[in-house]
């Protein structure tokens, strides 16, 4: 407290202490003023249209804001609403966390396998890589929902090859109990990234421990649980704790596949279309606004939990 | 994107209409009055009224318009982000459903005083110029009338052998209907008709010819319990005969003409407004046909209405008005605007201008305008615009009308479910 005083004392004579500071404030700047010229354009869009609007929707979570009045104050109504007479939101919570709790296991698991057979130096991998990787570009179009009609409607494929077994299968996509696994399966489908990240990961680990293990006669699943999963649980850290942020925040599977109506009987509504719904089909900005501030809440415990839990299962020995 | 076209080689060319009513972006022109134009729709919408641009601005070498289309789903986010931003369109195509909620938060202009010197409606259906209004000021001119109609797929019925409904034809007979063109059998995987038990215009049908309605003019719900249990019930009768499809088909349904289980060959019979009767062919192989909804009686009667099919709204936020209303004048009163537009928004309201399109229908178009003129004792009264929530009202009754059809809920407790949860909207705002 006293050097801040004697620096800003009147008589403009500065410490010894605050002339230090501020020589290596000035040479900090001096070195550093490029790089943040070049980060400028980065910044821009940090602080205009990620901070801003963030801090913006905060403000709004405590207001009625409906798009075309001036937002008004209406403290935490918007939160003590959620909490306590909102069936919908956890409708949606519920859809939600299924969507996370099944998707992301299937596609990481899913993942890997592929990544390991691709890992096995068979020729044409870049071909192979690039395909797989395809359905990830398709993400969340339209031809997707007419592609999920065709193989999971009452009269699709799916169903006409559960016939020649003797099944008479219901329409998988227009059914409550079970629309939401056929948006499980198109994310797993699309489980091009993962895989990438994995396949880079599998070949940093050295090929002369599973030659050293084969030696040994360590069967090929012993090295895959000994060597491989161990070595890998950095990569998996990471794609687990992506994928499950990616999955509390999937949105246009739902919308695209359902509509935009999150049926049958909100049994596709994942969080973010209720959220959308209320804010562009309601005119309920400011409750919306509300709905994703919680969204972010939840999505930062999870993670949090992830890092917490890493320490005893995720082996760093590089 | 920056295109640098003539007004006409742009107009001249569909595909540079549609780029441009995906991004939004046209060229400012150097004139002197420059008019925002938005509407959903497709490309055949698209071409009609970028058709009357043309037109009015061959008049009107002082105003250049530029125009922006996008499909219904994404038209009112869009609007609604504009309007929030200060960012409005001068012209803005208006839905009865949404005209309360802009009129009301003041995003629309009062067009009142501008009639009749530069706004000449005089030889509309007053209840049309009634329906643009609200609290006694009028916001939206009325593109066309369209009515609730039943689309009949009438080679489906000759196969089987029935005959088509009249417009004399029960729910009990359109029932029986139903489970005979199941029975026949001609088609795989074909119903009698769709599932219309969440289908918010075909229960207003219903209720309006019990003496009710939806909802009052002071946003109130108009039926009670037992209503909407009879009606809940009548459909769970329906889906034990087979006569309409089963849920799991029905919720393949998005409120789009290309989902109906018309088009995707799921049924003989669905249910949508008469001006999208010329969609409705345009996608389906068989010769379709339409008709009223099947009355509760023999002799019950004004379940249908007429109404605006939708509207052009002019901003409050335009600073050129004045040009606003010259242009939504010429749209509605020019007999060659008129006849670039058809009847693909409706029957055109004024007289004058019914009559220019009515010599020049094509058959398509001329049953659409026949139905909607040939309704007579079936049509009562416009009710009054939804209240704020309608929109939210649709969403519940479809969900419920689900949970039935599931075996989730009995139609008994879903109709007094109905009602509580629409109330609880309602009282929300």
């Amino acid at each position: 407290m006293s050097d801040v005083m004697r620096t800003t004392a009147p008589d403009g004579i500065k410490s010894e202490y605050g002339a230090a500071a501020q020589g290596r404030f000035r040479r900090l700047w001096t070195a550093n003023a490029p790089g943040y010229l070049f980060l400028l354009p980065w910044l821009v869009g940090f602080f205009g249209l990620t901070l801003g609007p963030a801090l913006i929707s905060l403000y709004l979570s405590f207001t009625d804001f409906d798009m075309l009045r001036s937002p008004g104050w209406v403290g935490t109504a918007n939160y003590v609403r959620i909490a306590t007479a909102d069936p919908k939101f956890a409708a949606a919570m519920k859809v939600t966390l299924t969507y996370v709790i099944f998707s992301v296991p299937f596609k990481l698991t899913f993942a890997l396998l592929v990544a390991m057979a691709l890992n096995r130096g068979i020729r044409g991998l870049p071909v192979y890589r690039a395909i797989f990787y395809l359905p990830s570009l398709l993400g969340g179009s339209v031809a997707i929902a007419v592609l999920w009609r065709q193989l999971f409607a009452g009269d699709g494929l799916v169903n006409a090859a559960l016939a020649q077994i003797g099944i008479q299968g219901p329409s998988w996509i227009s059914h409550p109990s079970y629309s939401i696994y056929t948006l499980v399966a198109l994310s797993v489908w699309q489980f091009g990234s993962p895989m990438i990240i994995f396949l880079a990961g599998l070949r940093q680990i050295p090929q002369d421990m599973y030659e050293a293990a084969s030696l040994d006669g360590a069967s090929k699943f012993r090295q895959f649980y000994k060597i491989t999963l161990p070595l890998l649980t950095p990569v998996i850290f990471f794609n687990a704790v992506v994928q499950t942020i990616d999955a509390f925040k999937a949105f246009t599977p739902a919308f695209i596949i359902s509509g935009g109506t999150g049926g049958p009987i909100n049994s596709t509504l994942f969080y973010t279309l209720y959220l959308y719904q209320e804010a562009f089909g309601n005119f309920r900005m400011g409750y919306a606004s509300a709905l994703a501030w919680i969204l972010v809440v939840i999505i930062a415990i999870f993670t949090a939990f992830s890092f917490l839990s890493s320490r005893y299962w995720v082996h760093y020995d590089d | 994107m920056p295109i640098t076209l003539s007004r006409r080689h742009f107009l001249a060319s569909s595909a540079a209409a549609l780029a441009v009513g995906a991004s939004g972006v046209l060229p400012a022109w150097a004139q002197n009055a420059n008019l925002r134009l938005i509407f959903w729709g497709g490309q055949a919408r698209a071409d009609r009224t970028y058709g009357v641009v043309d037109l009015f601005t061959k008049d009107h070498s002082d105003t250049s318009i530029e125009g922006e289309f996008l499909g219904w789903a994404d038209y009112w986010p869009k609007v609604a982000t504009q309007t929030a931003g200060g960012n409005q369109p001068d012209i803005i195509q208006m839905d009865y459903r949404y005209i309360v909620e802009y009129a009301r938060r003041g995003a629309l202009a009062p067009l009142e005083s501008y009639m009749p010197s530069k706004l000449n409606l005089g030889d509309f259906d007053p209840a049309q110029i009634e329906g643009g209004s609200v609290d006694g000021h009028f916001y939206g001119v009325s593109l066309g009338a369209n009515a609730a109609a039943t689309v009949l797929n009438t080679t489906a019925f000759q196969e089987a052998g029935v005959d088509l409904p009249t417009q004399a034809t029960t729910w009990e007979e359109f029932g029986k209907i139903g489970a005979e063109i199941t029975k026949a059998g001609k088609r795989k995987g074909f119903f009698g008709f769709a599932d219309g038990s969440g289908n918010e215009p075909l229960l207003e049908n219903y209720l309006r010819q019990r003496g009710k309605a939806l909802y009052t003019a002071d946003s109130k719900v108009a039926f009670g319990a037992e209503d909407a249990s009879e009606w809940f019930d009548m459909w769970s009768k329906f889906r034990e005969a087979n006569a309409c499809v089963p849920p799991d088909v029905q919720a393949l349904y998005k409120d789009t003409i290309d989902t109906s289980p018309v088009t995707l060959g799921k049924a003989a019979a669905d249910y949508a407004h008469s001006n999208q009767f010329v969609g409705f062919q345009a996608v389906s192989k068989d010769k379709l046909a339409l008709n009223n909804y099947p009355r509760i009686k023999s002799d019950s009667k004004g379940g249908h209405y007429r109404k605006p099919s939708m509207f052009f709204s002019v901003s409050s936020q335009s600073k050129v008005i004045d040009q606003a209303v010259d242009y939504v004048n010429f749209f509605v009163t020019n007999p060659d605007a008129a006849l670039a537009l058809d009847v693909e928004r409706g029957i055109p309201e004024s007289k004058a201008m019914r009559d220019v399109v009515a010599a020049k229908l094509d058959a398509t178009g001329k049953i659409a305008l026949d139905y909607v003129s040939g309704l007579g004792d079936l049509a009562g009264k416009l009710p009054p615009p939804p209240p704020s929530g309608a929109g939210e009202g649709q969403v519940v009754l479809r969900t419920i009308a689900e949970q039935i059809a599931f075996g989730q809920l009995s139609p008994s407790d879903g109709g007094k479910q109905l009602v509580d949860e629409l109330s609880r909207i309602l009282a929300k705002g």
